[in-house]
């Protein structure tokens, strides 16, 4: 019943961003039928020694009662794994053909994702929005109060000025100091070799690097019935297009990007995944639980 | 060719517009939004280059539509004066009135009016088609449109003098009704004195419409003095010729002060000669007393010489019948002697009395003959045998008259003997409680030729009156309660007159008053017959031979009319079904009626046409409707020279300007529907 609300256009009618997320989480979850591959139960898995900063809340009081050493509790589910959301703020992400733009889409992603980690991984979760430089930067946090900051930054994220990756990739790196998920959400309007480069650091650095290519469908395939003048949103530029072109020529580049552009990010050890915003949002969050659990699986094993 | 409103050329202005929309404005779109034209890339279709040729279409087809409506509102016409001189209608009104009798330097008006139309009729092209009209009272025309210029001519030739009164608002009225019919431009020329008392009182109705373009020709030299018999006062009908009196009345027209000898006229006999002293421009009156005519029927008329320059009007005919004195019918009761009494005395004692009074009661007249009377009075009777009702009634419907008086016997009964009406109730005003005792006379129909003089009706106190159901009577006065007082009803060819009071001092105060003799004197006379007939009348007027409620009945006697000239103007079919007669000359026509009574009437000139003088400049140019047309008439050839009209194509115009937009929507809508596609 919940996994309609998967479907964006759904969505589209709840203006609670918050209520977006907590409402396609739970319809996900609730479609796992307790998969054992993607275990976030309290299974307890290994004792760490607490080092100052620790949550107070997580330390084995009963342990400590008995040896008089702090000693963490970890449990399956608890193993950190800090996830960064990239979000293209650019003004090419307004467009939209239907009722969901490319910018509610990736905001409806990015806010289901968020609270996934947060909420039912207690996963540090950070943001970076960005154009051609970084709009706003959330630290990756797993304070209380932290997903209201980043569902807030995420409600501020309105589309403006052009993309660049250069700048923000460079800008980002600065700040990742831990190894964790990074995921670019964009429409990735720009050379592939381009693309790979700007994030390819963040892969060197040790995290696990997911694009999510966002495209709406007009934009794969577009349906153009007559000569037509057409707007680029982010340089105003104006250019006369026939439909025949439109038909041919256009979708034949198109798909010859779609493809250099996945093989390149693959490639450079990275995952890419075509989103469109007809379609629901669940691959987005089965891709995050994947990379999750390949990233914790040596925790399941390290029991003291 | 020219422009009948040069000024719309400016709207050429206008055609701007498409230029503007086709040619200089830049071509908008809608454009569409898209992340990026990072794949697009410029292209042009081969269907636009299509639409451009569609614009230039749409272009020509607005250019077009622009300048046909500009021309149309400029009105274009093509000059073709040898074409417009054989389609304009050239009509030729010749005023026969009376007042072209006149004479101008000897010359008669009418004879001076004629020669100018032929004139004008020489100069006429040979192809023009023209017609002949005769304006009097009415407007007479004399030929079809033909240009067979010896038929117009014996037309002009074949109008003679006549006596009506011209009408220069029938000459309009006329030409308004031949306009709906015949569209193509005409050209009035209007022979006459243009007389002033010609105009109607309204001068819209002397307009003439638009495809109709007068020419006046005036004839004669305008105004000259003349004196004329403006009216004269005669008794129809006398008996004792001592006490008859025959006032005339001398009128002058732009003339100087005069003395004017007038004479009596008696069958071609001068009775009596007398002098009078007419002002400058005004009227003198002149009385004859005694008129010395033999028995039967004269003709009389008052003359004098005028020695003016418009001698036809110098006379004024008036007919006169001498008779033995009429006997006159008074039926009441016997213990009524009163009413008798009073009513004998007012007749007898009216000047133009000619009536002798019988008086009986309702018992005594039951084999009487109605016929042997002039009107039978039926005065405050009770009840009247039927056999006297009925012979009563036959009489009046062959003609006859009788005058009821109600008095108080009303209350006895609810019918009206002889009238039909059915009495209501009885109004006793004198016991009225806290009224007057009494009610007044209300409102008077003066018109009723037994209510001429009703002034003295306003003191006379009723007191008692019969609420008659006047039903479809005309009502000749009412009491001031709104009680019909005088109901005059016609059955067959007579009347019945009803008094809702009575003749005696009694019911009111009326037989007391000097109005009651003016008021006997005026309705004998009019239920004799002798009113109706009496008095002369004027040329143009009508007579009515039979009645037409009656007509049926009076159709199987014929009726004879012979005029002046001694012919006879009716066919024996017209003899047999005419109910009126118009008498259009002067003189004394005999006449004999359905119901079978002769009459000799007296036929007059209109007055009005003795008043010479002619319209003002200023009134005739507002009615040709252009300033600087010449009044004077100038040849014909000239005329049609000096005439720049033109083939209209104004309206072929407009129908290529509606085409044109038709055409234009068509191509608009398809472009449109391409454009909306391509949005």
């Amino acid at each position: 019943m919940l996994q309609r609300f998967l479907d964006p256009a759904v969505l589209q009618g709840i203006s609670s961003l918050d209520l977006v997320a907590r409402t396609v989480v739970d319809g996900f979850v609730a479609g796992l039928h307790r998969s054992p591959d993607f275990g976030f139960s309290m299974e307890f898995a290994e004792y760490r020694a607490y080092s100052p900063g620790d949550d107070l809340r997580h330390v084995d009081w009963n342990l400590f009662a008995r040896t008089e050493r702090c000693y963490l509790k970890r449990y399956r589910g608890d193993t950190n794994s800090q996830l960064t959301v990239l979000l293209d703020a650019s003004n090419s992400m307004k467009y939209g053909s239907g009722a969901v733009s490319k910018m509610d889409y990736a905001r409806y992603v990015a806010a289901s994702l968020l609270y996934l980690a947060i909420h039912n991984q207690h996963d540090p979760a950070g943001l970076i929005v960005f154009d051609d430089e970084v709009r706003n930067y959330i630290r990756p946090s797993t304070r209380s109060g932290q997903l209201y900051r980043l569902l807030a930054g995420l409600e501020q994220a309105e589309p403006a000025a052009r993309t660049d990756f250069g700048k923000p990739m460079q800008y980002f790196q600065q700040f990742l100091n831990r190894r964790g998920i990074v995921l670019v959400i964009s429409d990735f309007y720009a050379q592939p070799e381009e693309i790979v480069r700007a994030v390819e650091p963040l892969r060197f650095h040790g995290s696990d690097v997911v694009l999510f290519h966002l495209l709406d469908p007009k934009e794969i395939y577009p349906d153009l019935k007559g000569p037509s003048i057409l707007v680029d949103l982010e340089t105003d530029e104006k250019l006369e297009v026939i439909p025949d072109y439109v038909k041919t020529a256009y979708r034949a580049k198109m798909d010859r990007h779609l493809q250099d552009l996945s093989d390149r990010t693959q490639a450079a050890g990275m995952s890419y995944h075509l989103l469109t915003t007809d379609k629901p949002l669940d691959r987005a969050l089965t891709e995050y639980l994947t990379l999750r659990q390949s990233k914790g699986s040596p925790s399941r094993t390290g029991v003291r | 060719m020219g422009f009948l409103a040069p000024w719309f050329l400016a709207g050429l202005a206008a055609l701007g517009l498409p230029v503007y929309v086709h040619l200089l404005r830049k071509q908008t779109t809608v454009p569409r939004p898209v992340s990026s034209l990072m794949f697009f890339e410029q292209g042009t279709q081969s269907s636009i280059r299509h639409r451009r040729l569609r614009y230039w279409l749409l272009f020509a087809l607005r250019t077009l539509l622009l300048l046909l409506l500009v021309l149309a509102f400029a009105q274009p016409f093509f000059r073709h004066k040898t074409v417009l001189a054989s389609d304009k209608l050239l009509l030729l009104a010749v005023d026969d009135s009376f007042s072209m009798n006149a004479k101008d330097g000897g010359t008669v008006r009418l004879d001076e009016a004629k020669r100018q139309a032929l004139d004008l009729l020489a100069h006429k092209a040979g192809g023009q088609k023209a017609q002949v009209i005769a304006l009097d009272g009415q407007m007479r025309v004399l030929t079809q449109p033909v240009a067979d210029t010896r038929v117009l001519r014996a037309a002009v030739e074949g109008i003679t003098p006549g006596e009506g009164h011209g009408s220069f608002g029938e000459l309009g009225r006329g030409m308004r009704a031949m306009a709906e019919t015949v569209h193509t431009p005409m050209e009035l020329d209007l022979f006459s004195d243009m007389q002033e008392s010609n105009m109607p009182g309204n001068f819209a109705d002397m307009v003439m419409p638009g495809n109709v373009s007068l020419v006046l020709h005036r004839i004669g030299a305008g105004a000259a003095p003349n004196w004329t018999v403006e009216s004269v006062q005669a008794p129809g009908q006398l008996v004792d010729t001592k006490k008859a009196r025959v006032i005339a009345v001398i009128a002058g027209h732009g003339t100087p002060a005069a003395s004017r000898t007038a004479s009596l006229v008696v069958n071609g006999k001068v009775l009596a000669t007398k002098k009078v002293d007419v002002p400058a421009d005004g009227r003198a009156t002149i009385a004859f007393d005694g008129l010395d005519v033999p028995y039967g029927e004269s003709r009389c008329s008052v003359r004098f010489d005028g020695g003016d320059p418009f001698p036809g009007d110098d006379a004024e005919n008036f007919a006169v019948k001498r008779a033995d004195p009429e006997r006159v019918l008074f039926v009441h009761q016997a213990s009524d002697n009163r009413s008798a009494l009073y009513f004998g005395t007012a007749l007898g004692a009216a000047a133009q009395a000619s009536f002798v009074l019988q008086t009986i009661t309702p018992e005594q007249a039951a084999e009487i003959d109605p016929t042997k009377y002039a009107f039978v009075v039926l005065s405050d009777v009770p009840a009247v045998p039927s056999v006297l009702e009925n012979v009563l009634i036959r009489n009046v419907e062959s003609g006859g008259s009788v005058l009821v008086a109600e008095g108080m016997s009303a209350g006895h009964r609810e019918h009206v003997p002889v009238f039909g009406g059915t009495v209501a109730d009885g109004h006793f005003y004198a016991r009225g409680a806290g009224g007057a005792g009494y009610v007044t006379a209300g409102a008077m129909d003066s018109s009723h030729p037994a209510l001429k003089d009703a002034n003295g009706w306003q003191g006379v106190k009723f007191f008692y009156a019969s609420a008659v159901d006047s039903g479809s009577a005309r009502v000749a006065a009412r009491l001031a309660d709104g009680t019909p007082l005088l109901m005059d009803r016609q059955m067959g060819e007579g009347h019945v007159l009803l008094f809702a009071s009575g003749f005696d001092n009694a019911t009111n105060d009326l037989p007391l008053n000097p109005a009651f003799v003016a008021f006997i004197d005026e309705a004998s006379r009019y239920l004799a017959g002798a009113e109706r007939m009496g008095g002369p009348r004027a040329v143009d007027s009508y007579v009515q031979l039979r009645n037409p409620v009656n007509a049926a009945a009076a159709s199987k006697t014929s009726v004879d009319v012979i005029a002046p000239d001694g012919s006879r103007p009716l066919s024996l079919k017209e003899a047999a079904t005419a109910q009126s007669f118009q008498l259009s000359r002067a003189g004394f026509y005999q006449m004999r009626f359905a119901n079978g009574r002769d009459a000799l009437l007296a036929v007059n000139a209109d007055p009005r046409e003795s008043d010479l003088r002619p319209i003002a400049d200023d009134t005739l140019k507002l009615w040709t409707g252009a300033t600087a047309q010449p009044e004077s008439p100038v040849t014909g050839q000239e005329q049609q020279q000096s005439q720049q009209g033109g083939s209209h194509v104004w309206w072929w115009i407009m129908l290529l300007a509606a085409i044109t937009a038709v055409a234009e929507t068509a191509v608009a809508s398809g472009y449109l529907g391409t454009e909306r596609e391509a949005i």
